[in-house]
């Protein structure tokens, strides 16, 4: 590789013809000692997939710390190829170093060598992101570079790499890399890691010629309760001796039962996540509609307010956003925030969206709805008008499509225990709908305003004799209504889409909530939201058919409702009354 | 009495009818196009009508079709499928035109193709369908069954994949799909139990349903998302994904969540093409595979000016509320392009207009070099054409991993792949 540029760059008489054969000399000798690096620069130059992916592949076995960093920047696009033109020259790999200066220029590194790159005088150059092409992969390459990082990671600092590489280890049930597995379980000190090795190394040993092994292995794999070993025992089921086979079988009954134990847990736990999103969705409303009688049909809008106000808190906190609401050209500028710092934004956008849904309930409250407190179903047609009105705001505002928000690092990941995910934004819910439920029982329990919102629900002309401006606290309670939803929309932008129409999929469950848990009752809406969302997920793992498990829980909540049309917890209010 | 003067009022009428019509078609043809430009489906289709639109100009331009200046009828069919067949009744019997570009669902089409049928009209049809059906009146540009799904399981194959997870929107294109594909993955050599997603069986113990499906709208992919994890924690697993545009967001943050990576267990999505992509959070979906018969990033000379050319007569534009800032190109609206100009190349042929000895030109294998590289008709009415399978990046682009040159359009594909 190397030999073929030096004879292809431009060159004069004996010297490069000595060069190039000293070159091929040290090729020869040296090639399968060239240091990394070098190696990972011929890769980058090279014009041929396969030819990178083989280049990068030798490098397995070797530890050198640098390996891990060139790959990781080349994985993500920050090494550039740059191709010298007066005078042209061979492709060379160059990493961009310091700050940018005033021209958009950067130091320029040679990857191969770690010095600066040189122009033809010999002086270093500086270079714009423009002049050189980045270096990208295909899933084949970041295979390959997976291979050579795992040999590193084995010995890695950090337990959670050491137990992803130990894992992958197992599968590819590579018998060559035993003893290497044995050696580290004896001085593993992480727990989870320990147990990883275990499972790789039986997997390994299921590969063996021995029986006695084999059957030894499936045993381990059985106290362990293997799920990734399932499909390596059924091809030893299969094609193994009948021993083998039978001990194969039997551990495969084992992992079933272990499996069925664990889809039982994470069933009630998405379930308890999936409550507590519907919750979440439907306080707001247990509120506006349950307490204070308001058949709001906006108040799926509301939630999409909030979930438009996290998207433009993101980009505030990020590159900056472009609007043009009727035609007008608005320009909210970014703080252009990183990382962590970027990441961040999801905490700012959490009061942002529940002040801003209160505004604008608050005012949907004074404009519309307290003229018609009386009027249940006058209300229900005005503030779906109000609906619609807001969605084609949204649509002019914002475009018809659906808009992007990311989730920050620190909802997307999980912990498996005993095998069963808890995605972070799932506990985040969990815990969310916690907060929110305890803060807001604190509100109307623990404080004045709460003890006036009470009275207002109970009898308000009695509170209004007793000298509670109920005016106001309407108006209030109203908004704090509304900011909940808000709030709910914050958090929906981090499950799913955010777009002009997305209030519209979550108000039907948002109604079904509050009316099975009882209008007027919060602690209603609590256990009716955990209980649909328990059994909706218990349906889905029983029958595998979200379709046909989404029509069993809406026909069982229709008949629930003949049995019972007050919902779980009948309470006295106002819009009961009549 | 009365019937005599209603008989007279009548031809009265349709002769006030069509004696504007001929005096105006001396120097004009008119061409329908049929898509949704309101309703949920608007957000797809409007591209659609704009870049057939952006051809007709581009065609006019250069002197029409056998000297007569294309003359668009644009219809709306609000997402709203009887509606459809409505609107193609009166492009047909009413405005007389003489070719349709339209439809983006297969039941939309499957609405207005007994109007073609009746009227002998003539249909392009231009988005990934699910085959088993082969009209006279209409011409699939659309990508088969065969031009899509299988050449990414062949990707599949290649890269060592051995177990295949199905997962859909629940409606006929998916169901339709993932039957043909249970029946090539068993033709090459993969055990059923190494297909996931479950099955229905009717009676008789027939597969009638292969795979997961989930209604439109849903929001909730925990269960089917750790039910792939479990699936897929043997290693050497992958999901072809039929979901339809928006449950891709729910379903991938939730992917993305559960620690699963395009690198451990990738998905091929059929449904996201660039244009999908603009609503879709990037960072999630980095890796995973898409396949088409066109890509934005195509690197040829046809390729490049027809976006700069759009993106020009976009600027332009004075289409009322047509969004002009952000634009991609996809496949479905380059099948468009195509169909447009394959239509040209068959009238010109033909030196005619009529529907018959168009069609007749058309299957007789016309080339066109388009942005997707050359595609070719055929005797059955689909197109031979590239298929790309591409990599999605965080722009929002694909980088295309392979190409399967001159992949034949084949709609009968239930029951033609044999387990061994």
């Amino acid at each position: 590789m190397m030999n073929h540029q030096v004879t292809k760059a431009p060159s004069s008489g004996k010297l490069s013809l000595l060069l190039g054969v000293l070159l091929s000399w040290w090729l020869i000798l040296g090639a399968s000692a060239a240091p990394p690096r070098e190696v990972i620069a011929n890769a980058l130059v090279a014009e041929d997939v396969a030819e990178q992916a083989k280049l990068v592949g030798s490098l397995a076995g070797q530890a050198d710390p640098l390996i891990p960093q060139l790959l990781a920047k080349w994985k993500e696009s920050e090494i550039y190829i740059y191709e010298p033109t007066e005078p042209a020259g061979p492709k060379v790999a160059v990493l961009f170093v310091g700050e940018k200066d005033a021209d958009d220029k950067f130091a320029a590194v040679r990857v191969d060598t770690g010095e600066p790159l040189k122009d033809k005088d010999g002086k270093p150059m500086r270079l714009t992101t423009d002049e050189a092409t980045s270096a990208d992969t295909d899933a084949n390459l970041r295979l390959a570079m997976k291979v050579v990082l795992d040999l590193i990671a084995v010995a890695d600092p950090d337990p959670a790499k050491r137990l992803k590489v130990v894992q992958q280890m197992g599968l590819d049930q590579d018998l060559e890399k035993l003893p290497a597995l044995e050696v580290r379980v004896a001085g593993e000190p992480d727990a989870k890691v320990q147990r990883a090795l275990k499972e790789a190394i039986a997997l390994l040993q299921l590969k063996s010629e021995d029986p006695a092994k084999q059957i030894a292995a499936a045993k381990t794999l059985a106290t362990l309760g293997s799920i990734p070993a399932q499909d390596a025992l059924k091809t030893v089921a299969r094609e193994g001796s009948p021993p083998v086979a039978a001990a194969a079988n039997a551990a495969l009954a084992e992992i079933a039962k272990h499996l069925q134990l664990v889809n039982t847990y994470g069933t009630v736990f998405r379930g308890l996540s999936l409550g507590s999103v519907l919750l979440v969705i439907a306080i707001g409303l247990a509120i506006t509609f349950g307490l204070m009688g308001v058949i709001n049909m906006a108040h799926g809008e509301l939630i999409a307010v909030g979930a438009y106000t996290t998207y433009m808190v993101q980009n505030v906190f990020g590159p900056g956003l472009a609007l043009s609401p009727f035609g007008m050209k608005l320009h909210l500028p970014g703080f252009g925030a990183t990382g962590a710092a970027y990441d961040a934004y999801f905490i700012a956008a959490l009061p942002l969206s529940f002040l801003m849904a209160a505004l604008v309930g608050l005012v949907l409250e004074r404009g519309i709805i307290q003229f018609l407190y009386r009027r249940p179903l006058e209300s229900l047609l005005a503030t779906w008008g109000v609906s619609l009105v807001m969605q084609q705001l949204l649509r002019l505002t914002f475009g018809a499509n659906n808009v992007q928000v990311d989730s920050p690092a620190w909802l997307s990941g999980n912990w498996t225990f005993f095998d069963v995910i808890f995605g972070w934004n799932r506990v985040f819910v969990i815990g969310f709908a916690i907060a929110i439920i305890v803060g807001t029982h604190l509100l109307l329990t623990k404080t004045h305003l709460g003890l006036l919102i009470r009275a207002v629900m109970q009898n308000r002309q009695m509170a209004a004799c007793m000298g509670v401006p109920t005016e106001r606290v309407n108006m209030l309670t109203f908004a704090f209504g509304s900011g909940l939803a808000g709030l709910a929309g914050a958090f929906l932008s981090q499950l799913g889409n955010v777009g002009p129409g997305m209030g519209q999929d979550h108000i039907v469950g948002a109604f079904m909530t509050v009316v099975v848990g009882g209008v007027g009752s919060i602690f209603g809406t609590v256990i009716s939201a955990l209980g649909i969302g328990v059994v909706d997920q218990s349906f889905q793992q029983i029958l595998g058919n979200p379709v046909l498990g989404k029509i069993l829980v809406l026909g069982g909540i229709i008949l629930f409702l003949q049995w019972k049309p007050a919902g779980l917890f009948v309470t006295k209010s106002r819009s009961l009354e009549g | 009495m009365k019937l005599r003067k209603f008989v007279a009022l009548t031809s009265l009428a349709a002769a006030g009818l069509i004696l504007p019509a001929t005096a105006s078609a001396a120097d004009t043809v008119k061409v329908g196009v049929l898509h949704s430009l309101s309703g949920t489906m608007a957000i797809s289709e409007t591209s659609l009508r704009d870049v057939l639109l952006f051809t007709f100009d581009e065609i006019n331009a250069k002197g029409g079709v056998m000297g007569k200046k294309i003359e668009p009828v644009v219809v709306d069919g609000a997402s709203n499928w009887p509606l459809f067949a409505e609107k193609a009744k009166q492009l047909l019997e009413q405005d007389k035109c003489a070719v349709v570009f339209g439809c983006w669902t297969s039941v939309s089409r499957k609405s207005v193709l007994p109007v073609f049928e009746k009227n002998n009209g003539l249909l392009f049809y231009p988005v990934q369908y699910e085959g088993e059906e082969e009209s006279q009146n209409v011409f699939y540009t659309a990508e088969a069954v065969n031009q899509q799904a299988t050449p990414a399981v062949d990707y599949y194959l290649n890269a060592g994949k051995k177990k295949f997870y199905l997962l859909g929107s629940d409606y006929v294109y998916p169901q339709t799909t993932n039957l043909v594909l249970l029946e090539y993955l068993l033709s090459k050599g993969v055990p059923i139990e190494n297909i996931g997603g479950g099955f229905k069986k009717d009676e008789s113990g027939k597969i009638i349903s292969a795979g997961k499906y989930t209604p439109f709208g849903h929001t909730d992919y925990q269960q089917i998302v750790s039910e792939i994890k479990q699936f897929a924690a043997g290693g050497k697993a992958c999901v072809i994904s039929t979901l339809n545009g928006d449950t891709n967001v729910p379903f991938f943050k939730e992917y993305a969540a559960s620690g699963l990576t395009a690198e451990t267990c990738p998905v091929v999505s059929f449904s996201i093409s660039e244009d999908e992509f603009r609503g879709l959070p990037a960072k999630q979906l980095v890796g995973q595979l898409g396949c088409w018969t066109y890509f934005q990033s195509i690197k040829s000379k046809a390729n490049t000016k027809f976006i700069t050319d759009f993106k020009a007569w976009l600027k332009k534009s004075d289409v009322t509320g047509i969004v002009k800032d952000g634009r991609v190109t996809c496949s479905p609206m380059v099948l468009s392009y195509d169909g447009v100009y394959l239509w040209k190349a068959a009238v010109e042929k033909a030196k005619s207009f009529e529907v018959d000895a168009v069609r007749k030109e058309l299957q007789g294998g016309l080339s066109f070099d388009g942005p997707g590289g050359k595609v070719t008709t055929q005797k059955n009415m689909h197109l031979t054409k590239n298929v790309y399978i591409g990599e999605t990046k965080a722009d929002g682009q694909f980088k295309i991993l392979k190409t399967f040159d001159g992949v034949v359009g084949e709609p009968w594909l239930k029951g033609k792949f044999k387990a061994k």
